[in-house]
């Protein structure tokens, strides 16, 4: 199937955008609309240790104690509209008839029973673990060992199959250079790794993943580059963190953008999902309503924009919780009550006129927190996303421009404006726009470099990538 | 947009990491702690300022004056003791250790290359990820720090089984070995590891680190010691080669892991 490139913005404007409304609204599920003047709470949550002991034991955490306690807060605190979130774990995948499948429809089947009685608008997207190893091989009939390419898309077909509404995946592809390059601050190899390396890897993916979904009338959502910038974004951590500086990791946001893009080239309707902080630049670009998290997540990560990520999400979600007991009820009661009252927030202020004041007052709140959040601001978001579309052809030549806009934008504002930069974060960004200037102008001649610089890496084998 | 302006975000945010930010730079803190002998010292600061091209050729140098065991002891190592200063005080970050690791490791293998016997390493460790989960980042970075204080490491890479940890450790009899896993599900792999290792009669700490991975949880099976972070690894395996079993690195975890 041919992917469809973005070569111009489905928004005229930043100003177009705004939090509960997507160009291309989705409907899906049990009567869920998404991106069509509501912001929808999506909860996301992890079994306890031990829960994988047995088919039976997995399905009574997922269906019996995290659904049921989900749609029972959901209904006590009157959330019109809540959609779920299951993040496979490996049994899941490993074993999709055994340990997938009773799951997947058990939830199913517990939460019509709560639409039929309530009429509560209820969804569920399923995100099917990608445990493919780069040094087993990353296509079909590669990995002998374990068949994990096999799996993944045997997982997706029961997931599809048996109750999903959405489906979502956080591919790996391009991370076993993305890590290396990481660790030594390469922001060439960083390109390399996501930006080319993982964006053909979801030119592979991604057209599977969207049949599936149309075969089994459901939909398709998006991508996270979860396993790469997100990676970036963790390490940068807060101002107590000294692992990687915070510009390199704007900048790998930035790149992971191009890539996460992919999904919706190849069909995917969207929301994409929640972990990937690209959204904006994504929404910007393709007007596909996109899912995101911040301070509501704190219970799976401290990033540095916990209020400017929600300005423009259409789902906002708390990440990822493990089940266990709070004073307030169990996790996932207490998250989900977390990230609905912020979502009754901003459906009020829609009501009321006034979401895109408060669009402006996420984004006000952490505009110059970091980096990263500075160039995930709506109006940078949408620069960035310019960039992409200006050179919407080329994974290569989009990624780089990306990149480089965000180290042009942080440049800008850390010499003019209010956004300030460590000594260490400042050294890194010359060496980026250094870097980055430095690169070819043709795809070819910049895969030639890196597939001979990139050689010795430990589990890279260009065979993955058709290269 | 709304016109920010006004803002006085020294009201809404503050870049601690700015204000605490250290005045010495590597120059000042290598300057102290650099051997004095020219040649060592140009060894040690091919290290310390990742000139990772340089090194060979000047350890070659060295060796026309100093023994290989003393290049590494007196110049690598120097060096990579500077690196650590400079990472425990904020001032390099976790990349310039890679960089600078990569650098030491040329060095070594040069210096090794000429020695009459092979190097005896501090300790050996085993390293692995929980079967069924393929996130590697933290494992790698821990096997350098370990690599880089002188330990043998050897690493088995991510999605490991049960069962073949427990051969390796059989096999290798290493002083400890180390587990990651990021997700609640596959560092339940970890006690299975503890449990089979102990039927073998096996008894050396194992180091357990990882995103979802907590203290209470490493610590409710025999032999577990928790790492919060990969820097933890050289401390805590350092007491292992002074003695300390799990039980002792468990009780004086906090002290230990306290400055890493």
């Amino acid at each position: 199937m041919a992917l469809k490139r973005y070569t111009k913005m489905e928004y005229g404007s930043p100003d177009e955008m705004v939090f509960g409304e997507a160009k291309y609204p989705v409907s899906y599920g049990l009567g869920q609309t998404v991106g069509a003047g509501m912001v929808i709470p999506e909860i996301n949550f992890a079994p306890r240790p031990g829960a994988e002991k047995n088919p039976e034991t997995l399905r009574r955490e997922y269906v019996d104690y995290i659904t049921k306690d989900i749609l029972d807060r959901a209904i006590t605190l009157g959330f019109p509209a809540v959609q779920l979130e299951n993040e496979h774990v490996f049994q899941m995948v490993n074993e999709p008839e055994k340990f997938e499948k009773p799951v997947v429809a058990g939830q199913k089947e517990l939460m019509q029973k709560y639409h039929d009685e309530y009429g509560i608008a209820l969804s569920i997207r399923h995100t099917i673990a990608d445990p493919r190893l780069a040094e087993e091989g990353l296509r079909p009939g590669m990995d002998q060992k374990h068949s994990y390419p096999e799996k993944m898309f045997e997982a997706f077909e029961v997931a599809a199959a048996n109750g999903a509404d959405l489906l979502s995946i956080e591919t790996m592809g391009g991370k076993e250079v993305a890590d290396y390059a990481i660790l030594r601050q390469d922001i060439r190899g960083w390109l390399f790794g996501i930006g080319y390396l993982g964006s053909l890897d979801m030119e592979w993916v991604w057209p599977q993943i969207v049949e599936i979904a149309k075969k089994n009338k459901i939909r398709a959502g998006g991508d996270t580059n979860c396993a790469g910038a997100n990676t970036s974004m963790f390490m940068a951590g807060g101002y107590l963190d000294k692992d990687i500086p915070r510009t390199f990791s704007a900048v790998t946001r930035a790149i992971a953008s191009a890539r996460s893009l992919v999904a919706w080239e190849a069909g995917a309707s969207g929301p994409d999902k929640d972990c990937g902080y690209e959204g904006p630049i994504l929404k910007s670009i393709a007007g596909k309503p996109c899912a995101q998290e911040g301070k509501g997540a704190q219970c799976a990560h401290a990033d540095l924009m916990g209020n400017l990520i929600a300005q423009v999400c259409d789902l906002w979600s708390n990440e990822s919780v493990e089940y266990h007991p709070e004073f307030g009820g169990s996790s996932v009661q207490c998250w989900l009550g977390n990230i609905g009252y912020e979502a009754a927030l901003m459906n009020t202020a829609k009501q009321l006129k006034q979401d895109k004041l408060l669009r402006d007052l996420y984004m006000a709140t952490d505009r110059y927190r970091s980096p990263e959040s500075f160039i995930l601001a709506y109006d940078n978001a949408y620069k960035i996303g310019q960039a992409i579309v200006e050179n919407g052809n080329d994974i290569y030549l989009r990624a780089k421009a990306a990149g480089m806009t965000a180290a042009r934008l942080i440049e800008e504002e850390s010499k003019a404006g209010k956004l300030k930069l460590s000594k260490h974060e400042q050294d890194m960004l010359r060496r980026i726009i250094t870097d980055l200037s430095a690169l070819p102008d043709e795809q070819g001649k910049f895969v030639d470099q890196c597939l001979k610089a990139y050689k010795d890496i430990p589990m890279f084998n260009p065979k993955n990538y058709d290269l | 947009m709304i016109d920010l302006k006004s803002v006085n975000y020294d009201r809404v945010l503050r870049r601690y990491d700015i204000q605490m930010e250290a005045k010495e730079t590597p120059e000042d803190i290598a300057s102290k702690m650099v051997p004095q002998d020219p040649l060592l010292r140009k060894v040690a600061e091919d290290v310390v300022f990742m000139r990772y091209k340089n090194v060979q050729d000047d350890v070659a140098a060295a060796l026309e004056s100093f023994s290989p065991e003393d290049i590494i002891d007196k110049g690598l190592v120097k060096g990579m003791d500077v690196v650590s200063e400079l990472y425990g005080r904020g001032i390099y970050y976790l990349p310039h250790v890679m960089v600078a690791a990569d650098a030491m490791d040329r060095g070594v293998k040069l210096c090794e290359s000429k020695m009459a016997s092979a190097r005896e390493a501090k300790g050996k460790v085993v390293m692995h990820v929980a079967e069924g989960d393929p996130h590697d980042i933290g494992k790698n970075i821990a096997a350098v720090l370990l690599k880089s204080n002188g330990f043998n490491v050897i690493d088995m890479g991510r999605d490991v089984a049960v069962e073949d940890v427990v051969k390796t450790v059989e096999s290798e009899k290493p002083n400890l070995v180390t587990g990651t896993a990021l997700m609640t599900t596959t560092m339940t792999a970890f006690p299975k590891v503890a449990d089979r290792l102990a039927e073998k009669g096996i008894n050396i700490p194992f180091i357990c680190a990882g995103g979802a991975v907590n203290r209470a949880y490493v610590e409710s099976y025999p032999m577990g010691v928790f790492a919060e972070k990969a820097a933890q690894g050289p401390p805590l395996a350092n007491k292992v080669i002074e003695g300390w079993d799990w039980r002792k690195l468990r009780e004086d975890w906090d002290k230990l892991v306290g400055g890493a």
